[in-house]
């Protein structure tokens, strides 16, 4: 069967695109195969800078033949008395492609119909496939495409040409000014002539015969291989993070890393500023001893092997010189001033216009974070910290060297408070204050940093909150959803035992006495969207939605929270404890109706069965006590959105003493009248319903849960 | 090479590919995109090509010539092509072939980077593009102008010509790169760089800025309104330096730069309309061929 080749030949793409437009391209073009009824084999997609192509086995040449069916007027109105179609049908057949005389009568449950069967399919896939590929390429998902010259078809960089084979066959896919042909282009240098194809099949070798390693996978193989290679010839290792080796691999056609020196006076530069020089701005791979020391080195990874090495890395040495000439210019030009000093310059940096400069922020900020610690009943080692680090948190914004690497704030806050001589702990809790800087950056290692994070993200949610700029659908444009997700990871990795409502109305305090109104309204508001994100984190963790909504609504801590929905998840694995839930449902139920106030009474009880149950409850409340101390022991805090590391040890016999509470309970629902005329009764069995019900609902809002 | 045969042979390769060569704008600008050449000309329909030195000014990027690479005043080396052609990444590659730079004794790359000025309403896609690690050169396709959609899309290449010249001369700071035997950049510029830098960070009078800056504004506006884009957009190039100028003095706080920035923003916008109002009745002619001889570039 036929082989499809597309190729989109563009000018370079922007690396963080290449991996996403090819599966994206590879996925649309899967879905477009089965709209079109066409089947076919593997679908391999491949990516460069330069290209995104998709290459099918085995298409099938004409699309699935099947028998169509449509339903029509009812018989009775579709045939005169003579037996001759009416217009009714005619109308439908026509519609229907059919003759008149085609049409058949079925019987179906309503009746007699008129249908129309129809052979349909057998279309020549060569024939539809040109314009399935066109429109695959106006339709590629991009967050933001580009016009050039006079083209109207936006993509994100121009294309350059199409490449459409059917097994030998062009196909002419016309869009975007550009008909496909068979001509494919090889690396931009080494390769500048055109690479003719016969047959589609040959398109990964020919590309790499042509300096270009097309296949993503294979292409980051080799990056990986050649950077640990070039770092182990200097007796180091690469300190390549995966983020940055998937940004190279999509920067070149063909690999091959260089190795590189650094002038090792520049080792004085925190090591920080050094890898960050590197990383971001030249994307470079800093090398490492085996204590994790950075040695004066680096690899580079160019885009072919260039034939006079020296000449390209003196290119490299001499560009990171001179951008690490300039971090230690702005080191140099900051230590002139102590944190301190730079602290007084937050004044002149504006936060948000209606909420004040930084350093009204940071005021605001700092009575909040005391507030905070005072509920958490923090150390007086701590709060002493607290005090020294708050009038310097993020003072570094004021810095040279954060207004030029904006990716160090924090950092650099650690290391002039270090280079200040400010006690180490002081130093950590400033960059701890701004942790996570992303959804995958590290959190806040020590507790008066998460204080100071914790407290710094809700100033700014209760902040904007208040002045009516919150997230709307997609729209997010103050990232307000990036500081919900660090308050509920840095709340549900401290394991911090409070509730959110009681933290977030601490922070608010802040607000006191400003012209910006943060009334119990914005604070609920702001719970209720953290509390959204935590779900969010929850689902990623594997949770269900119910178990979700059963863990959130189950506890007013964010790590309550978190353990409860995997603790339910783990219950929900025991046979019993699905029965129970049952039985739990309709005592639940009932309970609803008992009156407030009202304690369960043995003197009323009129039956053994009552008083077994009331017998029950003691041991059973114990036992959830024990269950959920078990759980807070056994599963550590965790980074939310990751899971925990352990499980529950001991479940089945931890559950069983919750569960001894089923059988006196299955026993009540079924023999005893809890509706009985007597009101005093009746309202006796409701309150020892309410009771029990509240039991296991200490375990998390188990209404939510199917079962 | 030198760095005026650096100039002259990026000149010729440009005219030799249909350009006009237009000598530098008289006021100052802070890049070569603020020339009345690439502002305005990208907008409408007229194909247009332009090469040419660009110097520009930026007041806050100045280092009283200790840094290497940062200057407040430093040459540009400006192209617009429009429409952007389909092989202009090419014919830039044979640009710098003819500088001397063979791609193939390189590491060349076009690495994403989408620009976007504030103050002038414009922003479009494109590259840096990066010789051995070193940006030599921004890439960019307008999608926008001055707020108004770009159509057909100008591209605009912007070589550092003083680094690229460092690089080729294989010099390590720009004020020894020689112009021509005997002379380097540092004997035409240094004490001009040093004394412009004392002015920018420590003498300028702010408060003669402040009111230029308004005086300009009102300015541009009442020739906007008289329909005379030309003197106008000059007042809106003037008003955007003075508003650097009080950006560099650091004077400006948070709040008072963003109102500045739109200021100059609305500014630009308006001259953009404008603009295309009175081209409006040249429609375009059909013509292949580059618009307007020197009249309008003067």
């Amino acid at each position: 069967m036929p082989r499809l080749l597309f190729e989109i030949g563009t000018e370079e793409l922007p690396s963080w695109y290449v991996g996403p437009a090819a599966a994206a391209l590879a996925e649309g073009l899967t879905a477009r195969l089965a709209d079109l009824r066409l089947s076919h084999g593997t679908v391999r997609s491949f990516a460069t800078p330069r290209r995104l192509a998709a290459l099918v086995d085995d298409v099938a040449a004409r699309s699935d033949r099947r028998v169509e069916v449509r339903r029509g007027p009812a018989a009775t109105a579709a045939f005169d008395a003579a037996g001759k179609p009416t217009r009714a049908a005619a109308g439908f057949a026509a519609s229907a492609g059919v003759r008149p005389d085609e049409l058949e009568i079925d019987e179906t449950p309503k009746g007699r119909y008129v249908v129309a069967r129809r052979e349909v399919g057998g279309e020549d896939a060569a024939a539809l496939l040109p314009d399935t590929l066109a429109a695959l390429v106006v339709g590629l998902p991009a967050p933001r495409k580009m016009r050039w010259g006079e083209i109207e078809t936006p993509f994100v960089r121009p294309i350059s040409w199409l490449t459409a084979l059917w097994d030998d066959r062009v196909l002419p896919v016309a869009v975007a000014g550009l008909e496909a042909g068979r001509t494919t282009r090889g690396h931009r240098f080494l390769h500048p002539d055109p690479v003719e194809l016969d047959d589609a099949g040959q398109y990964a070798s020919a590309l790499l015969a042509a300096d270009v390693v097309a296949d993503r996978d294979a292409r980051a193989e080799a990056v990986r291989a050649a950077v640990a290679q070039a770092a182990a010839s200097q007796g180091g290792e690469a300190d390549a993070a995966e983020a940055l080796i998937e940004e190279v691999v999509d920067l070149v056609e063909r690999p091959f890393a260089l190795l590189g020196s650094i002038d090792e006076a520049f080792l004085e530069l925190p090591d920080e500023v050094l890898t960050t020089v590197m990383i971001h701005h030249q994307r470079f791979v800093p090398v490492r001893d085996a204590e994790g020391r950075l040695l004066p080195r680096f690899v580079a990874v160019a885009n072919h092997r260039v034939p006079d090495e020296a000449l390209v890395r003196g290119g490299y040495e001499r560009v990171l010189a001179g951008r690490l000439h300039d971090a230690r210019f702005f080191w140099q030009a900051d230590r002139r001033k102590s944190l301190a000093q730079h602290a007084w310059s937050l004044s002149g940096i504006g936060f948000q216009k209606e909420l004040g400069s930084m350093a009204d922020k940071v005021t605001r900020v700092g009575v909040g974070a005391f507030a905070v610690a005072r509920l958490l009943g923090i150390s007086d080692a701590e709060q002493h910290t607290l005090e020294r680090a708050l009038p310097l948190f993020r003072a570094d914004l004021a810095s040279e060297m954060v207004g030029e690497l904006p990716e160090l704030e924090g950092t650099m806050a650690r290391a002039y408070a270090a280079a200040d001589g400010l006690p180490a702990e002081v130093a950590v809790a400033l960059e701890d204050g701004v942790l996570p800087r992303g959804p995958h950056d590290a959190l806040p290692a020590t507790r008066v940093g998460a204080v100071l994070a914790v407290s710094d993200r809700l100033d700014k949610l209760l902040g904007f909150f208040a002045l009516g700029k919150r997230p709307t659908g997609s729209a997010d444009p103050f990232a307000l959803r990036r500081d919900a997700v660090a308050v509920a990871r840095v709340l549900s990795a401290q394991g911090w035992r409070v509730a959110l409502e009681d933290l977030v109305t601490a922070v608010a305090v802040g607000y006191q006495g400003s012209s910006v109104a943060v009334d119990a309204g914005i604070i609920d508001d702001v719970v209720t969207f953290v509390w959204d994100r935590v779900a969010a984190l929850l689902a990623e963790e594997g949770l269900d939605t119910p178990t979700v909504r059963a863990a959130v609504l189950g506890s007013r801590a964010v790590v309550g929270a978190a353990r409860r929905g995997h603790l339910l998840q783990a219950l929900a694995a025991l046979p019993a404890f699905a029965e129970m839930l049952t039985l739990y449902k309709r005592a639940a139920n009932l309970a609803e109706r008992a009156p407030r106030g009202v304690e369960a009474d043995p003197k009323l009880f009129a039956e053994a069965i009552e008083a077994e149950l009331f017998a029950a409850l003691p041991p059973a409340r114990v036992g959830v006590e024990r269950l959920l101390e078990a759980m807070h022991v056994q599963l550590p805090a965790w980074d939310l959105g990751t899971g925990p590391t352990g499980g529950i040890a001991g479940l089945d016999a931890l559950a069983a003493e919750v569960l001894q509470l089923k059988a006196p309970l299955d026993a009540f629902l079924d023999g005893v009248m809890v509706m009985v005329e007597d009101e005093a009764v009746r309202a006796n069995r409701l309150a020892l319903l309410a009771a029990v019900a509240a039991t296991p609902r200490e375990l998390g809002a188990l209404e939510h849960l199917s079962g | 090479m030198t760095f005026q045969d650096m100039i002259m042979t990026l000149d010729r390769f440009w005219a030799s590919r249909g350009c006009v060569i237009a000598q530098p704008h008289d006021t100052e600008v802070g890049a070569g995109t603020f020339y009345p050449t690439t502002f305005l000309r990208a907008l409408g329909p007229q194909p247009w090509r332009v090469a040419g030195v660009a110097p520009s000014r930026r007041p806050a990027d100045g280092r009283y010539g200790d840094n290497p690479y940062r200057f407040q005043y430093y040459y540009q080396y400006q192209v617009v092509l429009k429409p952007s052609p389909a092989d202009v990444q090419e014919q830039y590659l044979a640009s710098l072939r003819e500088l001397g730079i063979d791609p193939l004794a390189h590491d060349l790359r076009f690495v994403e980077d989408n620009w976007e000025s504030p103050t002038l309403g414009a922003w479009g896609l494109g590259w840096e593009v990066w010789l051995d690690g070193m940006e030599i050169t921004q890439f960019t396709y307008f999608q926008q102008v001055g707020g108004q959609d770009c159509r057909p899309v100008s591209v605009e290449l912007t070589y550092g010509l003083e680094r690229l010249a460092m690089y080729l001369q294989g010099v390590e700071h720009a004020f020894d790169v020689v112009v021509t035997p005997g002379t380097t950049i540092g004997d035409l510029r240094r004490d001009f760089e040093r004394q412009h830098c004392r002015y920018n960070f420590e003498l300028a009078d702010t408060e003669l800025q402040r009111l230029l800056f308004d005086r300009f504004e009102a300015e541009a506006l009442r020739l906007l309104d008289a329909d005379v884009v030309h003197p106008a957009y000059e007042f809106v190039l003037r008003s955007s330096h003075a508003f650097n100028l009080l950006d560099a003095r650091g004077v400006l706080s948070h709040t008072e730069r963003q109102a500045y920035v739109q200021r100059v923003r609305k500014l630009a916008e308006a001259s953009a309309r404008g603009y295309l109002r009175l081209i409006e009745p040249a429609e375009p002619t059909g013509s292949d061929e580059p618009a307007g001889p020197a009249g309008a570039v003067a």
